[in-house]
């Protein structure tokens, strides 16, 4: 058996994010699976026909379709008697996820499909050159939503897709991040074990659109954690069963400051946009319990 | 500027004010320029969540009397066949520029012109035509441009630009028309009723031979765009006895072959196609009663060939040379079969 399924010499950027969070996924759930992949940087850069990174059965449709193709690839094997052997993994990027996908994901968890769907969630449509997505963060400068003298950046608030898993009742729903290993492997195996949909959703960098040094992305993804921008917690049956917690969180200006995509934000004039930003991690931390208290 | 900026300069031009779409290569210097472009003249930009939400908000501001256009690539203008047909179906005017690449399924994001059929015979579902004009170069991408929407609205018709990678990432200089003045709502727009009746834009009827009615009177208005709309370009057909034919990017290739060709003292000319529907089928006819010989060139497997056969209708042998899935063909490839088809004319 090769030392990773997903191997090296595959096209990403250095320092990537998703394909450091993909190998993890992959090594962890094993050579038994099938990977549904929707179209996005992970599918592009993996696959560059005839080669490809991976180990594993894998297939590609369309841009919104994994949740439609898993569905059909689950039931057959159901139908075969072969789905205690195999486990289905559905991935996709942000947007792939939450945008154009969010229709056949939600009929997949509606369903009961015993499938992992896996969110890489780095916050806009990089493959296509950084066009902001239903995940870009506010304030954010993308291609489609520059930052200049009219605009701070993306005007709207980043979608809980983490929500949206819970309303359809599913066991599962937990976030991880690229920058915490050692929780992302624990959380696949977890869902693994379980029967059903279950849905992860993992915050991964991405130096090229948030134009970070690519030495960074795991001091990139562990900030974002650290000042509660995304929280990385667990729910099972509905209830939040888990929680990063963090004894002091850091001011988000240290994560935004690394980051090309917030430099708008520590010119004169953007204080009220920047505290803003703070006032969502905060409320973050409220709402999902991230700091423990004395 | 790039292709892609040109057309969404010349949808601005045009008095365009809404525009809707979604990422995919090799179009998004379209997306991001109207981003920037269209709010700066007050105008409305929606990167939509997919691309069947971008063309069906289309569908929404063209109803309610917009100049409205979307855009994308192959797999995405797939993706939007269904509004198309409901634009169609519903008689609302609008632009959706494709910058093909190649296909089926995810294919390449190298050029290609393998939609060429999808665009020319309605696309999605029904008995639909919509315009579709193939522009060579940049200033031609911006005239034709301009001109869809024109078309669009004096046939209550969608009208589609059929590009490609080459001319979508290409740059050249281009002449620039004034913005034309926004033009207000149409009698037929959903402006809110106020005191009148209020207007319906539907495309389903029930009754019976309500749909056939209907389609009749689509099918006078196919017959005068196909009257009245033809647009072609001719280059040395006249001593010509091979006549090359082909649009777009293929065109603008093929035309150094031809040039070429003439140079070694062949008579080699070229018909370029401009509206590809309505196809030219009268000149093109006119020039097949002149007992010449044709030689289709395409980036594709063989699609416009059909319309050359058709109206040719077997008056001198057509032959085909084609490139699939991305492959550009360069001019001394295409020399080299001009020579071997030649010699087939000489006899």
């Amino acid at each position: 058996m090769p030392e990773h399924l997903l191997s090296p010499g595959h096209t990403a950027c250095a320092g990537c994010g998703q394909a450091l969070a993909a190998r993890l996924v992959i090594d962890t759930a094993g050579p038994n699976t099938i990977i549904v992949n929707n179209t996005g940087c992970l599918e592009v850069f993996t696959t560059a026909y005839p080669e490809s990174a991976w180990e594993v059965p894998f297939i590609h449709s369309l841009f919104e379709n994994a949740g439609a193709v898993a569905s059909g690839v689950e039931s057959a094997l159901r139908q075969t008697g072969r789905l205690d052997q195999i486990r289905v993994i559905a991935q996709a990027g942000d947007g792939g996820t939450a945008d154009i996908g969010l229709q056949a994901l939600s009929g997949m968890w509606e369903r009961g499909h015993d499938i992992l769907s896996i969110c890489y969630d780095n916050e806009a449509y990089m493959n296509t050159g950084i066009q902001r997505s239903g995940l870009t963060p506010t304030y954010t400068s993308t291609t489609t939503s520059p930052a200049g003298k009219a605009s701070a950046g993306n005007p709207r608030p980043k979608k809980n897709v983490m929500e949206i898993a819970l309303a359809h009742g599913i066991p599962y729903v937990a976030s991880a991040s690229a920058g915490f290993p050692m929780d992302l492997q624990k959380k696949v195996k977890k869902a693994l074990a379980i029967r059903g949909p279950k849905y992860l959703h993992i915050h991964v960098p991405c130096p090229l659109g948030w134009r970070h040094e690519p030495a960074d992305t795991y001091r990139v993804a562990r900030l974002a954690v650290e000042t509660g921008l995304f929280p990385m917690v667990e729910f099972e049956g509905g209830q939040q069963t888990g929680a990063y917690t963090l004894s002091a969180p850091k001011p988000v200006a240290e994560y935004l400051k690394l980051q090309g995509r917030f430099r708008h934000l520590f010119k004169p004039g953007a204080e009220a946009a920047l505290q803003e930003i703070q006032a969502i991690a905060d409320r973050n931390i409220a709402r999902y319990g991230l700091v423990k208290p004395a | 500027m790039s292709g892609n900026e040109v057309a969404g300069e010349a949808a601005v031009a045009a008095g365009c004010r809404f525009y809707a779409g979604y990422p995919i290569t090799p179009q998004n210097q379209l997306t991001e320029y109207m981003s920037r472009r269209v709010p700066e003249v007050g105008g409305v930009f929606i990167q939509a969540e997919s691309e069947l939400a971008a063309i069906n908000m289309v569908f929404g501001a063209a109803a309610a009397g917009a100049r409205a256009m979307t855009s994308s690539s192959s797999p995405g203008i797939s993706l939007k066949q269904e509004g198309i047909s409901y634009l169609a179906g519903c008689e609302l005017p609008a632009v959706i520029v494709n910058m093909n690449r190649a296909g089926p399924g995810l294919g390449d994001v190298t050029p290609s012109q393998a939609d060429y059929f999808q665009s020319t015979r309605g696309g999605g579902h029904g008995d639909y035509r919509t315009i579709t004009l193939g522009p060579q170069n940049l200033q031609e991408l911006y005239d034709l441009t301009y001109l869809a929407f024109e078309l669009a609205d004096r046939y209550r018709n969608p009208a589609l630009i059929l590009g490609d990678g080459i001319l979508a990432q290409v740059m050249e200089p281009v002449r620039l028309k004034p913005l034309r003045r926004v033009r207000p709502a149409p009698a037929w727009a959903l402006t809110g009723c106020g005191d009148g009746p209020p207007r319906k834009i539907l495309s389903l009827f029930l009754k019976p031979g309500v749909a056939e009615a209907h389609n009749w009177r689509l099918a006078a208005k196919y017959r005068r765009i196909e009257v009245r709309e033809q647009r072609w370009d001719e280059f040395q057909v006249e001593d010509a006895k091979l006549v090359v034919a082909a649009f777009g990017s293929s065109a603008r290739i093929a035309r150094a072959s031809v040039q070429a060709a003439r140079e070694e003292g062949l008579a080699v000319g070229l018909f370029r196609p401009v509206s590809l529907w309505p196809f030219p089928y009268q000149p093109l006819r006119r020039l097949a009663e002149g007992r010449r010989r044709f030689l289709v060139v395409e980036m594709n497997l063989g699609q416009m060939v059909e319309d050359v056969r058709l109206a040719v209708e077997n008056r001198g042998p057509v032959s085909f040379y084609g490139r699939p899935g991305g492959g550009v063909p360069t001019p001394e490839e295409i020399l080299k079969v001009i020579r071997k088809t030649y010699r087939g004319a000489e006899r």
